[in-house]
Order: C-alpha cells, then structure tokens, then sequence
C-alpha cells in the first residue's frame, strides 16, 4: 500500500501545528474528519484528564504509593492512541502513557488495579504504579528502566517485517530517554532495517528537575533523526489534531514498508515529575501558570466550538458520565482484594525450578504458622 | 555417528532448530557472512538467508534488545555476544527487559532467547576476553544459565534452549571450540536443563565443575585413580537452575566435596553450591566443602595459567579433603 499523499514535511524549524491558540483550523488540509469523530477526540482527552486528577486524589488519600502526571501531555496520548490500530499494532509506552493507555482501551478496572497493585491487576501486583501493561491490547508492559523497551520495540518492528504481519510498533518515551545509550542502539538498527516502527518523544522538557538545556546541544528532538536516515517530525503536542495526523502518516508510513521515524511532540508537564517530588523547587509558578495558560483541552474545546461541536452543556454531561465511570472502576478495583502472596513466586519462569519451591514453601509455611 | 568438535555441534544445532521452526532466527556481529568470529553460524546465511541470520550493528543492547522484541512478539531469537565480556552494554536488556518481562507483565508476555557467547580464558585474550561471567547471571532471577563443556551436551542443550520458554544464557568455552572431538548423534535429540552428567562414578570424594576446568577436573581424577583413589565427577551443565540433587546425592555417599570453577571466587556459582552442600549434608560430611577458583582478580593476560585451576591445585585441594 503506497500512501495517497504526504501531508508533512521532517525537519520543520517550527513544529507542526494544525489548530492555533484561538481555536482555528489553520492546515493547508480539509480535516475531513466526521463530527463524531472529532467529539471522540474531546472524550478522550478529557477522560485522560481526569483519570489524572482521580489518581492525584489516590495518592493524597494515601490509596496508593506513586503516580506519575500525565496532565498537559493529553493531546498527544490520545493522538498516538488514535492512530494506532488498536489491538493490532503494538505499543511500546512509558510511565507516564496512562492517559494513552486508557484512550487506546485499557479497561479502567485494570488501570486502577495497576494503581493499586491489588488482585484487579493484570500483572498480579507486580509492579510501581503507573506501569500498565494489556497483551490483549499488544501494549507491551512498562519498564522503569528509562529508554529499555526502544530495543525491544525494534525487535517486535522486526519479527512483524520478517513475518509480514502489517503491524506497527509505536514506541513512546520522555525527552530524557533520548539520552540513553540503549535509545540510540534501538533506534539505529530500526533505522538500518527499516524496520516498521515509529519512536515518538513526548517532550515535556523536564526530566525529572533537568531542563532539556542539560539534556542535549541540539536543537530539537526531531532532528536526531537526521543522522539515523529516518524522518523526525516536530509537532505541537498539545494539538491534539496535529498529534494525529503526523502520528498517522508516520505509522501507515512504517505499515507501507517506507521504514520507521521520530517524532517529537512538545507537551507540558502541568504536575511534578512524580508524586514522590517536588517541582517548585526547580521550575518557578510563573512558569508553570503560563503552561497551563496553554492547556491542550482548551485549545481543542475552542476548535470544537468554532465547529459548532461543543457547548458546556454537553461538556458537563460528558464529565459527569466519565467521573462516574471512573468511580464505578476504581470502587470495582478497591472490591478486587490483595493478590494471593505466593504469587510472588509465579512468572520466573514458565515453570518453577526447585530453588523456587523451596523458597515458596518456606513462605507459606510462614504465612500458615 | 559423525564426530564433532563443539563448535561444530553448536553450528548442527542452530542448523537443525533453523530447519525445524521458521521462527528461530540468528543475529548478532559478523554472524553473516563472516560465520561468527570463531565460526559458530559459518553457512547458515548462505542457508537461510540475511533475515534469518542477521548481521547486526556493533550494539550489544540493541542485540539482546532486539531479541527481547522478537522473542516477545513471537519469533525464536538466538543471539550471539562476540565475547562474554562484551555482554555488559546489553545487561540493562538482559536484566531489565528479558529477565523481568513475564514477571512484571504478570505472565502476560515473555522472552523465549537464547544469548549464546564464548566464555572463560586459557587463550591468552586477557581480561576482556577471557571472563567467565555466569554467576551475575545467575543472580538476576528469570535466567537460565547453561555452560557446556561437549560437544555432544553443546548440541542437545542449545536445541533445548531454543526450544525453551525462558530467555537462556548459553555459555561456550572457548578454549574448548577446537580442543575435543567426540561422536555426536546427526538426528534430533534434547538434553534436560537443570541436569548435571555424572562423567565418573566413584565413593571417595564428589569433584563437581562445569565448563572450560572440567578438563583438568577430569584429568585430576584420572591421577587419583592412577593413585588408586575412586572420585566421583560431575559436570554441572547447567548453573541456574544447578542440578542439587545430584550433587547432594553424590556428596551424600562420599562426604567430600570439591567444587572447581575458573570464575572468580566470591559470589560465585562454587559458593553457591558449597554452601548449599554445608547446609543440607553438614552431618554428613567427613570434610568442609573447598573450592578450587579463579581470583578475585581481573583476569590477568602474563598469569594466564596461573590464574586457572590446575591440575596440581586440584589434586592439592583433594588431598586436604581426604586428609582431613
């Protein structure tokens, strides 16, 4: 399948953006999206907006240990999710996709199983907060170890070349992952076997305290790409429609056979790096106050309006039918209990080995006594 | 039955498994073309093509990277690390991803690998080619941890490997490559993982090693039988999981217990086992548990032989058991 038309041009000085500050359609292109479609977009990233202030309210109720903000970054997540084909192409994300997560389909129930590292967890509790995982959904469980899963991402682009299997695998990471060692390693071999994967960077500009100033002399994300022999895109991420549609060229790009590419999509971090810190010890209010002046639900709600496609009513009714269905989920999850603890022995291996019998049996002679 | 050395019978295995399942494919540096460094994949390009052997960019990470994706998504990745010693730019992959990733996944995903790679010195390479690294394997839960030492155990242990739902490490000492030729069967046949080979039976003393020192083990227990001694050897094969019972079981009837090792001493897979035996025969025993090592050294170039048990530490070692 050889693609119709290439709507974007890699390497663009200013990043790629589809609907101004004020709202307006500003692409050289019909959108050609139906209003349905276009209302979808709004839904998702207001129900990533607020699973991100439900998991603020767990963790300040002392309901679970760590979460780590995604508000700021909606935009872009629910681009990515969008133009994936779901259950099909695989996702490779990071810890702070939980808003990807949820808009490519991972139950709510599972998520908040995950926040709570309880029994509704489909990886028993294994794991920190704020690493999903869904093999139904081919989103390939998260790593905390920054920048590890980019190699893997390469090899799963590969099997599904050697195999031709027509999916994608899209691979999501911060601006400091970019930094790695094992970054470059996956992202060159991709790019010598044109691979069909796509590395996307959600540049928030902030790992953990450091600025992307201290993070790389170049002058943007994208153009690394240059020297693997891929495209890099630089988008506004926090225009939703303009994550969307280069996400969606850079995947079927990858699906034609055409080989892999960067893209960078510059969002905000509207909350700390995590909750175990403490922003304002490194980045002023004044600053923040302004990114939040830019907030990607705002731009879009004004799109949407212009289009005659939003009015508050329906955006309140829309709040209040996702505040319930995250309430419903999260009451569900806390129903879920703890995971049996000799699970803990489980998933070393396909099979136990002696050494994990025996220590399993000690433990629950322990637990039993 | 055609007679190998062990490199030939770690080439007949992949050829076999490439031939058998589709899905087993080879990557790693100079694995093409070249046929590997020391010639292990030496044809199977020309067989099987460049995607199915697969030369890669010089990146351990992004080999065993590569593999943990492949593995994941459906395909047999047998990976191959130039040197043991260049493994450590590919640890985070090892560690991090294939190790880890059906445990933190809940059993959702997983990483059948294979990473193959020349082991241990006794070649003069040095310290960064002459490593024998398996015990920080063994220490990172969710690997498995095989050093062979025939080519007949090289050949049933990596068509077992591959075919096995775990990622494994596959250790070959290198000095052995070349050194025996022994029959090796030209049909399909599997060896257990987490089996050690009992190579001599015998009632006085219970020499355990595996790898590269299980030639001076079983040259030591050749002087001792000359010396009308009876030892029993067995060859670990697999160092995680290691073969306890069989080793308790030997040391059970001689009460003596000598383990022997070229990688350095602390931490390592002879502490492993000697602390095991400590524990669990401690009434038993008519001597303490020794080890026989490499040092706690980086592994010196001009001290080559030094460095590795010898013959004469061996039969030292042996004769402060029986003495005891």
């Amino acid at each position: 399948m050889i693609q119709e038309k290439v709507r974007f041009q890699p390497f663009s000085s200013e990043p790629i953006r589809l609907i101004d500050e004020q709202g307006r359609w500003i692409a050289p292109f019909e959108h050609g999206l139906p209003p349905d479609r276009l209302q979808r977009f709004y839904r998702d990233m207001l129900a990533a907006r607020l699973l991100d202030e439900k998991l603020v309210i767990l963790i300040r109720t002392g309901k679970t240990s760590f979460i780590a903000p995604h508000a700021g970054h909606e935009a872009a997540q629910v681009g990515i999710a969008h133009a994936l084909r779901k259950g099909h192409d695989w996702l490779f994300p990071y810890y702070r996709d939980m808003g990807l997560v949820l808009a490519l389909g991972v139950p709510l129930v599972e998520i908040f199983g995950q926040t709570l590292g309880n029994a509704a967890d489909p990886a028993k509790g294994r794991q920190m907060p704020s690493h999903p995982g869904s093999k139904a959904l081919n989103v390939f469980t998260v790593c905390s170890a920054i920048a590890s899963h980019i190699p893997p991402a390469t090899g799963a682009a590969l099997s599904m070349k050697l195999r031709r299997t027509g999916q994608v695998a899209v691979c999501t990471f911060g601006d400091g992952a970019t930094s790695e060692g094992d970054w470059h390693a996956g992202i060159n071999f991709a790019a010598v076997q044109q691979a069909p994967a796509v590395f996307v960077c959600e540049n928030n500009r902030y790992a953990i305290s450091v600025n992307i100033s201290k993070q790389t002399a170049s002058e943007n994300i994208a153009i690394k790409a240059q020297a693997y022999g891929m495209p890099g895109y630089y988008v506004d991420g926090l225009d939703v429609l303009a994550s969307y549609f280069v996400m969606q060229e850079a995947i079927e790009r990858a699906r034609a056979g055409q080989g892999p590419s960067l893209v960078e999509l510059v969002v905000h971090r509207f909350g700390a790096h995590s909750s175990a810190d403490d922003d304002s010890r490194y980045r002023s209010r004044e600053e923040l106050a302004a990114e939040r002046q830019q907030d990607p639900l705002l731009r879009y709600q004004r799109f949407l309006e212009q289009q005659g496609l939003w009015d508050a009513r329906w955006a309140n009714e829309l709040r209040l039918e996702i505040s319930k269905a995250l309430e419903a989920a999260l009451q569900e999850a806390l129903q879920a209990g703890e995971p049996d603890p000799l699970e803990m022995f489980d998933d070393v291996y396909a099979a136990r080995p002696w050494h994990l019998e025996e220590q399993r049996r000690l433990v629950a002679e322990e637990l039993q006594s | 039955m055609p007679t190998m050395t062990l490199i030939q019978a770690i080439n007949a295995a992949l050829d076999e498994e490439m031939k058998r399942d589709e899905r087993v494919m080879l990557l790693g540096e100079d694995v093409g073309k070249r046929g590997g460094v020391f010639l292990a994949t030496e044809g199977l390009q020309q067989k099987y093509g460049p995607d199915r052997v697969m030369d890669t960019p010089l990146s351990e990470a992004a080999i065993i990277g590569a593999a943990v994706g492949l593995a994941a998504h459906g395909m047999r990745p047998v990976a191959e690390i130039q040197f043991a010693d260049y493994v450590f730019p590919g640890i985070d992959q090892l560690f991090s991803q294939a190790a880890k990733l059906r445990y933190r996944s809940g059993g959702q995903f997983s990483a059948p690998m294979v990473v193959r790679m020349p082991t241990g010195g006794g070649v003069k390479g040095g310290h960064h080619h002459s490593q024998s690294p398996e015990a920080h394997f063994a220490h990172t839960a969710g690997l498995k941890v095989i050093v062979v030492s025939t080519p007949y155990d090289a050949k049933g242990l990596l068509k077992a490997a591959i075919r096995n739902d775990d990622p494994v490490v596959f250790m070959e000492p290198k000095r052995l490559y070349r050194a025996v030729k022994e029959e090796v069967p030209a049909d399909d046949f599997l060896l257990p993982i987490g089996k050690a080979a009992v190579r001599r039976e015998g009632r006085d003393i219970t020499l355990v090693s595996y790898g590269g020192p299980m030639v001076e083990t079983l040259k030591a227990a050749e002087e001792m039988v000359a010396a009308g001694l009876d030892p029993e050897v067995i060859d670990l094969r697999t160092v995680m999981p290691w073969d306890k019972e069989t080793v308790l079981a030997s040391v059970a009837k001689t009460g003596r217990l000598l383990m022997i090792s070229e990688a350095p001493r602390t931490a390592s897979i002879a502490s492993e086992v000697t602390a095991t035996v400590s524990e669990e025969l401690f009434d038993q025993l008519l001597a303490p548990p020794l080890r026989v090592s490499g040092f706690d050294t980086p592994y010196p170039l001009a001290q080559d032989k030094l460095y590795m048990p010898t013959v004469t530490r061996i039969l030292a070692a042996a004769k402060r058991l029986l003495d005891y």
